[in-house]
């Protein structure tokens, strides 16, 4: 075994390790775990069996390992941001309400009569790539 | 008898919504609440508020997570004070003065900028056509029509204002000169319509928006620049237009 498939195999299996100590710990969903597993492992099977890369690729008409193995990442990477970027913009609306409400019932408490109008705190879109429906109106005003 | 009368209203609309569904209050005996979000504005909000109260009873100060004495001096010089804890966007902070408003059976709702480019007394001129029941909405603009003599800061805003206008085009529905123009008044019928999400979008951008797109009548109201010391002392920052036609781009996409 080359210096870089050592290498490899060693941090995939710490990877492993990490991943095991998470799913025991709770920490990361199960099925988040048994992913992350999968693809330390593929990340073996391709440091220590190179051919098997060459393989899909050319299974998947790519011609090379290492351009699958580049596609692979960029579209990853690129999932991965658009995700992020979402979750985001989710928690940064559930903290605007959130000051908000702490606004109207700090109001509330100066002057009572106030508290049955608080707005309402669940946010009209909850799916991230859900379109939000047009002039829908919060319960403003119950 | 008021019911075919209130039938033949709706059918001449055609499936809009009824753009005025109760009968419009007098100026005189409406509740008139101006709202203002401010960030870290204590040079000048006293001042401001000052002058609207001069003329108006109800004045609402949404402190937008301020690190100075915003919130105090606007409750000194009278005004009813919410306070964000933490900075959320002039967007939100109006969407919360609205709110409140609303829970205060507001009729008749102004937003304005603390950079105070108005002369109080425009702010009846806007009034008018909603409390006369012809419009639901009415958004002040500052047209070709005034004063030559402007300095430099201001005409230079403008043109960053008309890029940014190009943006605001692309989600409004109706041509609006003045697409960055914080001076607007609606009824409290257009309010309960409103949802703004855009915290970050300055003035009143969503606002109009939202009441253009929600099918209610909404009209433009010449009102006069003042250009006075504070407004200069505060001013635009250039790179602000840009960024937030950016952020409006992207938030459209990604609800």
């Amino acid at each position: 075994m080359t210096t870089f498939q050592i290498f490899v195999c060693a941090l995939m299996g710490m990877l492993m390790v990490l991943s095991l100590g998470a799913a025991l710990r709770g920490t990361v969903p199960k099925r988040v775990v048994a992913a992350a597993l999968v693809l330390w492992t593929l990340g073996v099977v391709a440091a220590v069996w190179p051919w098997t890369v060459s393989g899909a690729a050319q299974a998947l008409g790519i011609g090379r390992g290492s351009d699958l193995i580049l596609y692979l990442t960029t579209l990853s990477l690129a999932v991965a941001v658009v995700y992020s970027y979402v979750r985001f913009r989710r928690v940064e609306r559930q903290l605007t309400l959130l000051v908000r409400r702490l606004a109207m019932e700090a109001a509330a408490e100066r002057s009572p009569g106030l508290r049955s109008s608080l707005p309402s705190m669940t946010p009209s879109a909850s799916e991230p790539a859900r379109r939000v429906e047009s002039g829908s109106a919060p319960r403003l005003l119950t | 008898m008021v019911v075919q009368a209130l039938s033949s209203q709706t059918e001449s609309r055609l499936g809009e919504r009824l753009s005025t569904p109760l009968r419009p209050v007098a100026l005189e005996q409406a509740r008139v609440f101006i709202v203002v979000a401010a960030f870290n504005e204590a040079a000048s909000i006293a001042d401001v508020v000052r002058d609207l109260k001069e003329q108006y009873a109800h004045v609402v100060v949404v402190d937008d997570g301020s690190t100075d004495e915003t919130a105090e001096l606007a409750q000194e010089a009278g005004a009813t004070v919410l306070s964000h804890l933490i900075n959320r966007g002039q967007g939100a902070a109006l969407q919360t003065g609205i709110s409140y408003v609303l829970s205060q059976a507001a009729d008749y709702i102004v937003t304005l900028d603390v950079d105070g480019q108005y002369d109080v007394k425009d702010i009846a001129l806007l009034l008018g056509p909603i409390s006369e029941g012809k419009v639901h909405a009415t958004l002040g603009c500052r047209g070709a029509s005034e004063q030559k003599r402007v300095p430099l800061t201001v005409r230079f805003r403008r043109i960053l204002q008309a890029i940014g206008k190009i943006g605001s085009r692309m989600g409004l529905h109706t041509h609006l000169p003045d697409a960055h123009n914080g001076l607007c008044a609606f009824s409290r019928h257009a309010a309960t319509t409103l949802d703004l999400k855009l915290d970050r979008t300055p003035h009143s951008s969503e606002i109009v928006q939202q009441i253009v797109a929600g099918g209610l009548d909404l009209q433009e109201v010449p009102v006069r620049v003042r250009v006075s010391d504070y407004a200069l002392r505060k001013g635009q920052r250039s790179s602000a237009a840009l960024r937030v036609a950016i952020n409006y781009i992207l938030a459209r996409f990604t609800r």
